[in-house]
């Protein structure tokens, strides 16, 4: 009884994790889509995103958010293939998706993520633009 | 007339003489480690704490079954034999023992009585202050802390009577034209051999004893040693608190922080240390209650006990700004923070192993190396 029960959970377990490695690109496509369509909202003509507006707006300084962060690379440095410092000193994996498979394919993270550092670095929330051309970048590092 | 025995006379058997140097070891040890070294040395100090310990109980079973000397019978004077012994010493006429004198006799039992004290007090500041050892089950930290300046106190006397021990020994042996301390290696003394009168060491009672008598009180005492410390809550963290705070410094222990600190901490998330920390407001809230149910007042362990006391009224939710944490890091450069192996003041686990549970135990700190 047990044995078997355990055996139907790790079947599921297994099911699961080839499930979600399956499908990491179509989740962060997924978000992608989410993000396009909320853009689509204000712009009737948007034409889609673009990883080199998502570089500089990762690379900026806006100098509109938080003097402790002035822009993302204070813990994420300039570039997304280096591991990346918080301030209080935890290591943070690389942006990039080539490092990171795991990068942008929970909406509910990256919607956290977004609202908490879009107001620290930048003072204001960020844009669906913003946000797809930054995953768009990411994607593609 | 007596006769003189040429080669000398045995008086201090092995069992008195490996006692006696294993004691004057142990004792160093003890007291370097205790006096000068730093916290991460504990377990040095430890060890020679327990082995004066263990030396202290196989002497009193050799007081009672070894040789003839070394019995407690052939050493206990009355105060006034003591007393007039110290007259007899001052005037300059002191009779000749070849066993311990009345004075060095005494010495023995105020060593004895006053090692045992240190090693209990000892016990007793381990087990309220650092919650390990046998008694951490049942010492509350305020008893540790007032045990401390005690456990200080009987090792000073300890110091003098040590020190008072060797002018006795350097005195008598002037006195006796016999090097006492030479004495106490190779076991012999010159002077006419006394009568044994049946006196003899039960070695192996003694030994069976001592065996029988160690296993037991080392598997006490280690039972005891390992049931939890009183007031070290042996909770593990929340899972969501562990993986929501840990996502960007460690994971505090609950206990770093009194309630009050944790509460006004939750209530400004978007406003945490400079950066915007906030979190879905169930989440939150949920947090917040495990946080205040095991903040610092559910603890009763030194970082916990000493933060509260010492929390920076102008910034209450910073560990580092209490006096607590600056006094026991205060000799830590602030390169040594900046170090890309620490990171910042906030790292604790760079160099406390130990850091999730909340104890930081003194044994578990250990400095990156390139640090070192």
């Amino acid at each position: 009884m047990i044995r078997r029960s355990a055996m139907a959970f790790s079947l599921m377990l297994l099911a699961g994790g080839t499930a979600l490695a399956a499908t990491a690109p179509a989740a962060r496509q997924s978000i992608l889509d989410h993000y396009a369509a909320e853009a689509r909202k204000t712009d009737a003509g948007f034409k889609g995103f673009s990883a080199a507006a998502g570089q500089a707006f990762f690379l900026a300084h806006p100098g509109t958010g938080r003097p402790e962060t002035p822009s993302c690379s204070t813990c994420h440095t300039n570039s997304p293939r280096n591991q990346g410092r918080t301030r209080a000193g935890k290591t943070l994996a690389p942006m990039a998706v080539s490092l990171s498979p795991s990068r942008f394919t929970d909406l509910a993270k990256v919607r956290k993520w977004f609202a908490r550092n879009c107001h620290t670095v930048y003072g204001r929330v960020c844009t669906p633009v913003e946000k797809g051309n930054f995953i768009t970048f990411m994607a593609h590092q | 007339m007596r006769q003189r025995a040429e080669a000398g006379v045995p008086v201090w058997d092995l069992g008195v003489r490996l006692f006696h140097w294993l004691l004057v070891l142990s004792v160093t040890v003890a007291a370097v480690t205790g006096f000068f070294a730093q916290r991460s040395a504990l377990d040095v100090h430890l060890i020679a704490g327990t082995a004066i310990a263990g030396l202290i109980g196989y002497r009193v079973v050799w007081g009672l079954l070894g040789g003839r000397y070394a019995r407690f019978a052939s050493f206990v004077f009355s105060p006034r034999a003591t007393l007039a012994y110290a007259r007899s010493v001052l005037a300059g006429r002191s009779g000749r023992y070849l066993g311990h004198n009345p004075l060095g006799a005494a010495m023995v039992f105020a060593l004895l009585a006053v090692l045992a004290a240190i090693v209990l007090t000892g016990v007793v500041v381990l087990g309220g202050m650092v919650k390990q050892g046998p008694l951490a089950p049942f010492t509350p930290f305020a008893i540790g802390t007032a045990t401390i300046g005690v456990h200080k106190l009987l090792s000073l006397l300890l110091v003098a009577m040590v020190a008072a021990h060797l002018g006795g020994v350097w005195y008598e042996s002037r006195r006796e034209r016999e090097n006492l301390a030479e004495a106490m290696l190779t076991g012999a003394k010159h002077g006419p051999a006394e009568p044994a009168a049946g006196v003899r060491a039960h070695m192996r009672a003694a030994l069976a004893i001592c065996l029988v008598g160690g296993v037991l009180a080392a598997g006490t005492l280690t039972a005891l040693a390992d049931l939890p410390g009183l007031g070290v809550p042996t909770t593990r963290l929340d899972p969501d608190y562990a993986r929501e705070c840990g996502a960007c410094h460690t994971a505090y222990s609950p206990g770093l922080l009194p309630a009050a600190s944790w509460t006004g901490l939750m209530a400004h998330l978007d406003q945490h240390f400079g950066e915007d920390a906030s979190l879905d407001a169930g989440l939150a809230t949920r947090l917040r209650s495990w946080l205040v149910a095991n903040a610092a007042e559910h603890w009763d362990t030194l970082p916990a006990v000493r933060i509260r006391q010492s929390i920076d009224p102008k910034d209450p939710a910073r560990i580092t700004a209490s006096g607590f944490w600056q006094r026991m890091h205060r000799r830590i450069p602030a390169a040594t923070f900046a170090n890309k192996e620490v990171g910042s003041r906030g790292a604790c686990n760079a160099c406390h192993m130990d850091a999730a549970s909340g104890r930081f135990a003194p044994q578990s700190i250990e400095i990156p190396e390139d640090l070192q």
